[in-house]
């Protein structure tokens, strides 16, 4: 070796060392799906993620490090959720992750990032008992659950149809059946009356199969909580087959989104949700993330793409209140953090780790999505009901 | 007894009706499926994403003003010179080996995920539905059907005449059962064996791409709804005798009828592992289905 060869090697090995002490990137692992029935989901998790990150990064990142996010695809699907996860923790040594959509998946993740000693957010499922009995200390939600959802939609059905008779049809997973759960239980404390369930498999082709039951039940309220394309082929399906007249359609608030109310069409007028966020708030902080969020993606944010940005600021601020990466560190930090979003202000539960957010009930009118209603942060998040920690 | 007849007409009707419709698009999708198998002996796994080009073609088609009804002719046109050169420039290269099976479901399984990932990279995840060509509905003794579905069942059934028409009577579909039956004899006496080939896989494709025209109003469009049918679709071929186009209808009148009728009695995520379980028993009992091969009676 030339003596040029081996000082071009000596600074090229120094600069290399350098970097790793001064300016490492932290490291987020987001695990979403990027193909298959919830692939819209997947697409606004990444922009809302990508978003704040370039903010951040552009601002001197958290603690003067970079975040650098590292993609994979969960396909909607808990086994491969888990294997990607174990991938991200393992190989890339990702010091957080993030993105899981559908709510085993997110259960299923949870584990691993025990395994792993780290922690995991969600930022989109709903399934209550992520935050309840199946609560883990590694794991936070930013995002409303179900329970929020319900307890803010209730109350609006209570005042706009008192004693309401209901019929429920939920999609067959952890999701659908805590989704149906937690509104019946919300709906029949409010005075409302339910007239049955029904459970279709995820991604049922045909619904009209249920239309005879939900006929013989004569509801005055259908409540749903199928998602993406499954919405649109129930709705459109329904309004062929005549059900929708004089039926108040309630949903989840992952039924009807940015994604798939285009397909839906005029079947979605009416449909109201109870729903964390919408890009109609007319708050500052929001109108200047809708603003940046649609000149970078010619689309408007959704509640996914929302929930998702601000969890990256939730993890700045705990990053910076500890000073560390650290996963003990961190989880004490996020305990009781109070940060602002495009939502305006949340807070992380201490006791199950539930964000407690301002909650709205938004109604669809001409093929877009009003906000209807407001319910206070602390009259929707209900009783903490996890006991592990 | 006329709780029975109430019965009937107020739940079972409608559910075998409702059935029907499905039935009529599983066969339409099956159609395509049994015809390249029973021909070609080719295992067709991006069939669904053949369905799905019919109906994004469609989409394309309709974005720049054609009325549906010029698409139900259009598409399937355009299909046709994009199954010839599949064949062709991909089948036809793995075809003549001794592990024909095996190399043609491999290239087939391959093209339908690349298909899939070109539609996403096209036309985005999203889901996009067309319009109902035909609004409103109809009395059927005392049931009520949208027109749309109703019509649904009037072109299938049309549409599955005309190809048994064209296979079991005309000297076109005598020469393709010919070729299914003993390829080199029918070379011999003049057939054209490739175009036939070629032309078959065209044709096949096309049917798919003309369910997916028709079905879109339904069942809307996006990326991934190849799979939607593509695994009833090849149950159906299993249980009717894989090439028998009468065996297609039959097993998929008779399998979505048990899917719509079960439905009713239990919860509908049994409905998938029953039609699956008949599947299994009828490879154990007659594996060659309920009918024989295309060409062989």
């Amino acid at each position: 070796m030339t003596y040029k060869t081996m000082m071009m090697a000596a600074l090229l090995s120094a600069t290399a060392l350098g970097g790793a002490q001064a300016a490492d990137p932290i490291k987020i692992g987001v695990v979403t799906p990027l193909s298959g029935t919830y692939a819209g989901i997947g697409q606004q998790v990444k922009w809302g993620l990508d978003l704040a990150t370039k903010e951040v990064n552009a601002a001197g990142g958290i603690m003067s490090r970079q975040i650098e996010l590292i993609y994979e695809d969960e396909e909607a699907n808990p086994p491969a959720a888990v294997q990607k996860a174990d991938k991200l923790f393992q190989s890339n040594k990702v010091d957080f992750l993030t993105g899981t959509v559908n709510s085993a998946s997110t259960l299923a993740v949870g584990q691993a990032a025990e395994r792993a000693g780290k922690l995991t957010a969600t930022t989109v499922s709903f399934a209550d008992p992520i935050t309840g009995d199946k609560c883990s200390p590694n794991v936070f939600r930013v995002n409303a659950k179900a329970g929020q959802q319900s307890a803010a939609l209730a109350a609006w059905l209570a005042k706009d149809k008192p004693k309401a008779k209901i019929f429920f049809l939920g999609p067959d997973y952890l999701m659908g059946r805590s989704t149906v759960a937690a509104f019946k239980e919300a709906a029949e404390k409010t005075g409302a009356t339910s007239l049955g369930e029904v459970f279709a498999p995820l991604d049922s082709k045909d619904y009209s199969q249920y239309f005879g039951q939900i006929r013989a039940a004569q509801p005055q309220v259908l409540y749903t909580s199928v998602a993406g394309n499954d919405t649109v082929r129930l709705l459109t399906q329904m309004q062929e087959f005549g059900l929708l007249r004089n039926l108040l359609v309630l949903g989840a608030s992952g039924t009807v989104t940015a994604q798939n109310i285009a397909a839906i069409g005029k079947a979605a007028n009416g449909f109201a949700t109870g729903v964390g966020y919408s890009a109609e708030l007319n708050t500052p902080e929001n109108k200047k993330f809708v603003e940046a969020f649609k000149a970078a993606y010619k689309t408007e944010p959704d509640l996914y793409g929302a929930d998702s940005y601000g969890l990256i600021y939730a993890y700045k601020a705990a990053v910076e209140k500890a000073k560390t990466t650290d996963t003990d560190k961190v989880r004490d930090a996020l305990r009781g953090l109070t940060w602002s979003t495009p939502q305006g202000q949340k807070t992380i539960r201490a006791g199950d780790h539930q964000a407690i957010q301002t909650m709205y009930v938004a109604q669809v009118t001409d093929g877009k999505f009003k906000i209807a209603s407001e319910v206070k942060g602390e009259d929707a998040i209900g009783p903490d009901t996890c006991t592990r920690f | 007894m006329s709780g029975a007849i109430e019965y009937f007409q107020f739940v079972l009707a409608p559910q075998m009706l409702i059935g029907l419709v499905v039935g009529v698009a599983v066969i339409l999708v099956a159609l395509g499926l049994t015809i390249i198998f029973g021909l070609l002996d080719v295992i067709n796994m991006s069939h669904g994403e053949f369905y799905a080009l019919g109906a994004f073609i469609a989409l394309a088609l309709a974005s720049i003003g054609l009325p549906f009804w010029l698409l139900l002719i259009l598409v399937p046109l355009v299909m046709i010179p994009i199954g010839y050169v599949v064949e062709r420039g991909l089948i036809q290269r793995v075809f003549h080996t001794s592990e024909r099976h095996v190399t043609t479901l491999l290239l087939t399984f391959g093209l339908g995920l690349v298909m899939e990932d070109v539609f996403r990279l096209i036309w985005g995840p999203n889901p996009y539905r067309p319009e109902t060509p035909i609004a409103g509905g109809v009395d059927v003794f005392g049931i009520f059907v949208p027109s749309y579905r109703l019509f649904l069942i009037v072109v299938g059934a049309a549409i599955i005449s005309a190809v048994a028409l064209i296979i079991y009577r005309t000297r076109l579909g005598a020469m393709v059962r010919a070729a299914a039956y003993d390829r080199h004899m029918a070379a011999s006496l003049g057939v054209p064996v490739r175009h036939v080939y070629a032309g078959a896989f065209a044709c096949g494709v096309a049917l798919a791409g003309l369910a997916g025209v028709l079905l879109a109003p339904i069942y809307s469009v996006f990326p991934t709804m190849g799979r939607d049918f593509i695994l009833m679709a090849f149950t159906v071929v299993i249980v009717g005798g894989m090439g028998s186009i009468a065996g297609a209808v039959i097993a998929g009148l008779f399998l979505t009828q048990v899917q719509a009728i079960v439905s009713l009695y239990i919860s509908p995520v049994w409905s998938d592992p029953i039609v699956f379980g008949i599947m299994v028993a009828m490879l154990m009992v007659r594996p060659q289905g309920l009918f024989g091969r295309l060409g062989h009676g």
